[in-house]
């Protein structure tokens, strides 16, 4: 394509001239962009179907890791032994914390899910914080 | 009084009003918090590159003026090209740092540490994501066609095309996207479109919410998505690989960018390169960033600074951010009518590239509504693919309007 002098540096240039090479840019810029990134959709689609096996049991613990580091994390019935090995440790750790000790001090026996019987006030609170830390 | 003008007091009102600038800029750094890691380094080498007791000395160590004056240049092939053997020779400290910018070095190693620090995951998993990180970059043509429109409006400021497309890419919300284009294109214009770039991209948490608020409803706003599939280590791998070659198929010019970034993304995925990985990370990037800061920031002398222009970049540069958000929420209104109600709009206001700042946004306003709602690895899909959309706009850029 060629451009203008008056394009080129910008002095003196028509207003109609700005509209239709802006206009032009625009969709030609914006067909290209969507372009790429939906030749990578469909790749990232195929990936989907080459890569991706839909588990057979409902236990996939590995995606949002945004969830809110309660004291007590709730823990599934079903889960394997692996995941409750992994549970415990998480909890020796947290109960370590906020004893302020080490873990080799504790043991622990049983756990269950507390209620949440947090005062709204409270719930607030808890996600501020964690609002302002992320 | 006109020589006064010309000789006497102007240079030294502008030298003072540049100093204030560079003071305000730290302020804003420093005690502001906004995003010192750059604008620290460019407001230092603002007040290093004003200094009045420098100028005409030998001591002086930024020369702006071989950088863009055809008179310090070399003639080849039609065009003017800096005269590396004479800056190298002559140049003070911040000049050959300089290079770094005008040769685009900085831009794509910087790069390479981001990809070491991106998480392609929740791209991988979501693949329609990726289309609000292309549907972001509207506001970058569309400040394209607006600099164009200025500058046929107002004979003081002349924006031509090459300076147009440098300003629309600050909508990109990427600073070294927007250094290395504008190193190539309106090398005159770099400090002011840095500053603006990295000011805006701090101010990224005020400017998007009202946006995001006028253009989703209630009801949409507080959609809870499906969790995210697991995502494997072979796609994680493949995804780098592949994204390089069809980029570089399709747009040579955008592969500098990309290229680097995948390199640092498949360091970090195929871990078996652990050592590298942290060099680019830290301490690569660390290096690079105060270069380019600190000789960004020096080009902005009063001469390039203090002008029409710069204000037209400033104006511009909230017009882009602002149309890039709303780009992106557009098309999130509409995959949340397609997909019935199942994608929250608000993850489209991510697609601007600012990681993760933008997808902080998108948690943000959500929980706002919902309390319970997470929306940030949801956001963050939209948000890595800006930095991918934003880097083809500037390969569009580039392939259209360099050499002209």
């Amino acid at each position: 394509m060629q451009y203008s002098e008056a394009l080129i540096s910008g002095q003196n240039l028509p207003m109609s001239e700005a509209l239709s090479t802006g206009g032009i840019t625009t969709l030609v810029g914006l067909a290209i962009v969507f372009g790429v990134l939906v030749i990578l959709m469909i790749v990232l689609c195929l990936f989907k179907v080459f890569f991706y096996k839909e588990p057979a049991k409902k236990a996939a613990p590995a995606a949002a890791p945004a969830e809110p580091a309660a004291p007590a994390p709730a823990a599934e019935a079903e889960a394997d032994i692996e995941d409750e090995e992994e549970l415990i440790a998480v909890l020796t750790a947290a109960v370590a914390a906020s004893l302020n000790t080490s873990t080799y001090n504790l043991q622990i026996k049983s756990y269950r899910r507390v209620p949440n019987k947090r005062p709204a006030w409270n719930n607030a609170g808890l996600r501020e914080t964690i609002g302002n830390r992320i | 009084m006109y020589a006064l003008i010309d000789g006497g007091a102007m240079p030294a009102i502008k030298t003072i009003i540049m100093l204030a600038v560079a003071c305000v800029l730290l302020y804003l750094a420093i005690v502001k918090k906004f995003e010192p890691l750059l604008l620290l380094p460019i407001a230092f080498g603002m007040l290093l590159t004003n200094l009045p007791m420098l100028k005409d000395s030998s001591a002086i160590m930024m020369h702006t003026e071989y950088f863009t004056d055809p008179q310090y240049m070399i003639m080849e092939n039609g065009h003017s090209q800096i005269d590396v053997g004479m800056i190298a020779r002559e140049g003070g400290l911040l000049d050959l740092l300089y290079l770094g910018v005008k040769l685009g070095i900085y831009p794509p190693l910087i790069f390479v540490g981001i990809g070491c620090m991106t998480d392609f995951g929740p791209l991988i998993a979501n693949p329609k994501s990726i289309l609000l990180g292309a549907a972001a970059q509207f506001g970058v043509f569309f400040t394209f066609v607006g600099a164009l429109v200025l500058s046929a409006m107002f004979p003081s400021i002349s924006f031509g095309v090459k300076e147009a497309a440098s300003i629309g890419i600050i909508g990109g919300a990427d600073g070294p996207t927007a250094i290395y284009v504008t190193k190539s294109l309106a090398p005159a214009l770099l400090p002011a479109i840095a500053v603006a770039a990295y000011s805006y991209m701090a101010l990224i948490p005020i400017i998007q919410p009202p946006f995001m608020k006028l253009m989703t409803t209630k009801k949409a706003r507080s959609v809870v998505m499906d969790q995210l599939r697991p995502v494997s280590k072979t796609e994680k791998i493949l995804f780098p690989i592949v994204v390089t070659i069809v980029v570089g198929l399709i747009i040579p010019d955008a592969v500098s960018l990309v290229g680097c970034l995948m390199l640092g993304n498949l360091m970090k995925e195929s871990g078996v390169v652990d050592r590298l990985v942290k060099t680019a990370q830290n301490e690569l990037m660390n290096i690079i960033t105060i270069f380019l800061g600190v000789t960004v920031g020096a080009t902005a002398t009063a001469e390039s600074f203090l002008s029409a222009q710069t204000l037209g970049i400033i104006v511009l540069g909230l017009v882009a951010f602002c149309f890039s958000t709303i780009g992106g929420l557009l098309l999130g209104d509409l995959m949340y009518v397609l997909s019935k109600g199942k994608v929250n709009p608000l993850i489209g206001s991510a697609g601007v590239s600012a990681v993760p700042m933008a997808a902080r946004v998108s948690q943000i306003v959500g929980q706002k509504e919902n309390p319970s709602n997470f929306l940030l690895m949801h956001a963050m899909g939209p948000n890595v693919a800006g930095v991918i959309g934003s880097a083809v706009a500037a390969g569009v850029f580039l392939s259209m309007f360099n050499g002209l």
